[in-house]
C-alpha cells in the first residue's frame, strides 16, 4: 500500500507543478522537469499498486514496525525534534548534555554514571572539535555558552 | 615523459604536510566507519563536508577520498570477526571470510584483505593515472545532449543493478529528480516549492537529505531491534598468510582488481556490485566451487580486491566528465562544487593540483591503510565491542551537528530528522536511497542539460538519437530500462 503514498505524492508533484510555467517543447520552463518526474512517478506506482492488488497469494503480513520496540522510535524522534526546537533557547552544551542523557537514559538504560558522565565528556569534546577547532558557530542559548 | 611530470607534480601535493595529515585522518577516519556498523561512508562524508570548507580543496577531496576507501578496509574487519558487514561493499566478504575465522583462521584472512586491497589500490591508481586524461580529452566533445545521456545512463544502471524491485528504483530516481527541482530555478530565477521558506530557496541541503536518508534512518531501524554482537573470540595470530595463502590468492586478486575497476567506473556501478561480481567470477571460474562460503581465502582475496579498485575506478567519471558514479562520488561532487570548483573535462587542466593530488593521496593512503590495519587490528577489534546503546546517541549527535553546522540552521536540522523518518518508512517497505540520491543530485545538471538540448534541437528529441555518442549511451539506457520485459534475460538475483 506504501505505492499509493507515492501515488497522493506524485499527484501533489503535479499539481504544484502546473502551477509554474511549463514552457513549450522548444524552450522548456522551470515547471517542465517537476512535472515530467511527477507523471513517471505516477505511472509506476500505479504499475506497483495494481501488481500488489494483482498478486493472487495473499501473504500474511507481518507487521512492518515492531511491536515491542515501537516505543524506542517514538522516544528518541520526539528527543530529536525537542532538541532542534530548543537548541537555540538552551544553547548547545546545555542541550546536548540534556539530549544525550536522555538517550542513554531513556532507550536501553545505562548506568546513571555511565549516562551522565558520558553524556558530558561527548558534549564537551564534540564542543570543542566543532566551536573551537572548526569554527563552527553552534548556537550560545540564553546563558551564553 | 608526461607522465613522469604529472607523478611528480602528485607526490609535491600529498606531501605538503597539510595534506599528508588530511589522508591520514581521512583514511583513520575511514576505517573506524568501515569497522563500525551503522556509520556507513555516505553518512561520514556528509557529516564532514561542512567542516572541509574551512580547508583547501585539495586536501579536502584528499580526506573525503581517504575517508571512501579507507572505509572499505574497515569494512572487512568486521565482516571476518563477526559476521557483520561494516558496509555494503564487505557483505560478501562475510561468506568466506567469518568461515575462515571460525576455523582460527582469522589473522591469514584479514591479513589477505588488508594485503589485497593495497595491491588492488596500487594498481587502481597506475590505471587511473594512464586513462583519466584520455577519457577527459574525449570528453571535451560533449555537448548538453551528451551529457544529458550520460546522467540518464547513470541513472538507468543504478536502478537496474537495484537489489530489489527495478521499479521502485525508478520511482525514487524519480522523487530524486523532484527533489532535486526545489529552489531557485537557475534558468528563470522563479522559485519552485518552496513556500516562502528562506531555507529552501537554495534548494534542499544535500547534506541534511543524506544524513537523514542514510544516518538518521539506519539508527532508527537498530534501535527497534536489540542488537547484541557476538564477537568471535579468537586471538588473532599470523596475520602474514603463508605461501600456500599467497599462491591461491594472487590471481584471484589480480583478477578481483581489474573486475572491480571496470565496473566501479560504470555510472551506476560501484564497490557493492564489483565486490559480488569478482566473488562470482571467482566461483565460476573455481575447479573447486564447492569450497565456496566454507573459508575459502579466494573468496575473501577478490572481492576485498574488487571493492578497493572499484572505490578508486569511481574516480574516472567524476573528476573527468564531472558525473558522479555512485552516491559518494556524488557528495564529493557536492564538495568540489561548493568549493567552487566545476569537476568535468576541464578539471585536469584547470586543476592540475587537485586532480593528481587526489591521486597521488591514493597511493600514500593505501600505504598508511596497510599500515594501520594490520598491527593496529586489535585496537579496531576494541572499538567494535562498543555496545549500540552507547553507540547510537553519538551517532544522532553527530548527524544534528552536521546538519545544523552547514549554514547555522536548525530548519536544516529538521529536514534531516523528517528524512531520517522518510529513510526509515524507505527501509521497511523495501524502496532504495541510494537511486533517490544520485538523481537528487544530478537533477540540476540533468535539468540544464535536457533543457539546453531541447533549445538546441527547437524541441525535438531526436537530437539524443542523431549525435552518435549519445545514441550509444541512450540506446544502452533504453535497453537496460526494457530488459526485464524481455524473456531470457533475467535480473541477477544479487548485486
Amino acid at each position: 500500500m506504501s505505492s499509493l503514498v507515492w501515488l497522493m505524492f506524485a499527484l501533489y508533484i503535479c499539481i504544484e507543478s502546473m502551477r509554474l510555467p511549463l514552457g513549450s517543447w522548444r524552450d522548456p520552463g522551470p515547471g517542465f522537469l517537476p512535472v515530467g518526474s511527477g507523471i513517471i512517478l505516477g505511472l509506476l506506482s500505479g504499475i506497483v499498486y495494481l501488481r500488489a492488488r494483482g498478486s493472487k497469494s495473499p501473504e500474511v503480513k507481518e507487521s512492518w514496525y515492531s511491536t515491542e520496540r515501537w516505543k524506542n522510535l517514538i522516544l528518541v524522534l520526539a528527543a530529536l525534534f525537542a532538541y532542534a526546537i530548543f537548541l537555540e533557547t538552551l544553547g548547545f552544551l546545555l542541550g546536548t548534555l540534556l539530549l544525550l542523557i536522555f538517550l542513554f537514559r531513556g532507550i536501553e538504560p545505562q548506568r546513571w554514571i555511565v549516562s551522565i558522565g558520558g553524556s558530558a565528556l561527548a558534549s564537551f569534546i564534540s564542543y570543542v572539535v566543532f566551536e573551537l577547532w572548526l569554527k563552527t558557530q553552534l548556537p550560545k542559548g540564553i546563558l551564553g555558552f | 615523459m608526461d607522465l613522469l611530470s604529472n607523478l611528480q607534480l602528485a607526490f609535491s601535493v600529498i606531501f605538503q604536510t597539510g595534506n599528508l595529515f588530511f589522508c591520514f585522518i581521512g583514511v583513520l577516519i575511514g576505517t573506524l566507519v568501515g569497522v563500525l556498523p551503522g556509520l556507513g561512508p555516505v553518512a561520514t562524508i556528509s557529516l564532514l563536508l561542512p567542516s572541509t570548507f574551512h580547508i583547501t580543496p585539495v586536501s579536502a577531496i584528499i580526506m573525503l577520498a581517504g575517508i571512501y576507501y579507507g572505509a572499505m578496509y574497515g569494512g572487512s574487519t568486521t565482516s571476518i570477526l563477526v559476521n557483520i558487514p561494516g558496509e555494503a561493499a564487505s557483505v560478501v566478504t562475510c561468506l568466506d571470510g567469518y568461515q575462515m575465522a571460525r576455523q582460527g583462521r582469522a589473522g591469514p584472512a584479514l591479513g589477505i584483505s588488508a594485503f589485497g586491497s593495497f595491491i588492488a589500490g596500487t594498481i587502481a591508481v597506475i590505471i587511473i593515472m594512464l586513462i583519466a586524461p584520455p577519457v577527459a580529452y574525449f570528453a571535451l566533445k560533449f555537448g548538453p545532449p551528451e551529457y544529458f545521456s550520460l546522467m540518464f545512463l547513470g541513472l538507468t544502471v543504478l536502478t537496474y543493478l537495484a537489489s530489489g524491485s527495478m521499479i521502485k528504483a525508478l520511482m525514487m530516481a524519480c522523487v530524486g529528480i523532484y527533489l532535486g527541482t526545489i529552489g531557485t530555478d537557475i534558468i528563470s530565477g522563479l522559485e519552485r516549492f518552496t513556500y516562502g521558506s528562506y531555507t529552501l530557496m537554495d534548494g534542499l541541503g544535500l547534506v541534511p537529505v543524506i544524513m537523514g536518508l542514510f544516518g538518521i534512518s539506519e539508527v532508527l531501524v537498530n534501535i527497534e531491534q536489540s542488537l547484541k554482537r557476538d564477537i568471535y573470540e579468537t586471538k588473532i595470530s599470523h596475520l602474514l598468510p603463508n605461501l600456500e595463502d599467497w599462491k591461491k590468492s594472487i590471481l584471484p586478486i589480480i583478477r578481483g582488481t581489474f573486475i572491480g575497476f571496470f565496473l566501479g567506473t560504470l555510472p551506476g556501478g560501484g564497490a557493492v556490485i564489483a565486490s559480488f561480481g569478482a566473488y562470482a567470477v571467482e566461483k565460476r571460474i573455481c575447479k573447486h566451487p564447492e569450497k565456496f562460503g566454507s573459508g575459502a581465502i579466494e573468496g575473501v582475496a577478490s572481492p576485498e580486491s574488487a571493492n578497493n579498485a572499484a572505490s578508486q575506478g569511481a574516480f574516472i567519471p567524476l573528476l573527468t566528465l564531472g558525473i558522479p558514479a555512485n552516491v559518494v562520488m556524488a557528495i564529493l561532487l557536492g564538495a568540489l562544487m561548493i568549493q567552487g570548483i566545476k569537476p568535468g573535462p576541464l578539471l585536469i587542466k584547470n586543476h592540475p593540483d587537485l586532480f593528481w593530488g587526489v591521486i597521488g593521496s591514493m597511493y600514500i593512503g593505501n600505504l598508511m591503510l596497510l599500515i594501520l590495519n594490520l598491527p593496529l587490528i586489535g585496537i579496531w577489534v576494541k572499538i567494535l565491542k562498543i555496545p549500540y546503546p552507547i553507540l547510537f546517541p553519538l551517532i544522532l549527535l553527530f548527524c544534528l551537528i552536521g546538519s545544523y553546522s552547514l549554514n547555522n540552521n536548525v530548519v536544516e536540522m529538521m529536514i534531516m530528522i523528517l528524512f531520517g523518518i522518510v529513510g526509515y518508512l524507505m527501509k521497511k517497505f523495501a524502496y532504495e536511497g541510494a537511486p533517490l540520491i544520485l538523481a537528487f543530485v544530478l537533477s540540476p545538471l540533468f535539468e540544464n542539460a535536457l533543457r539546453q538540448s531541447l533549445i538546441m534541437s527547437h524541441g525535438s528529441f531526436m537530437i539524443f538519437l542523431t549525435r552518435p555518442i549519445s545514441f550509444i549511451f541512450f540506446i544502452a539506457s533504453i535497453f537496460l530500462l526494457f530488459s526485464p520485459l524481455i524473456p531470457g534475460l533475467k535480473k541477477r538475483p544479487t548485486g
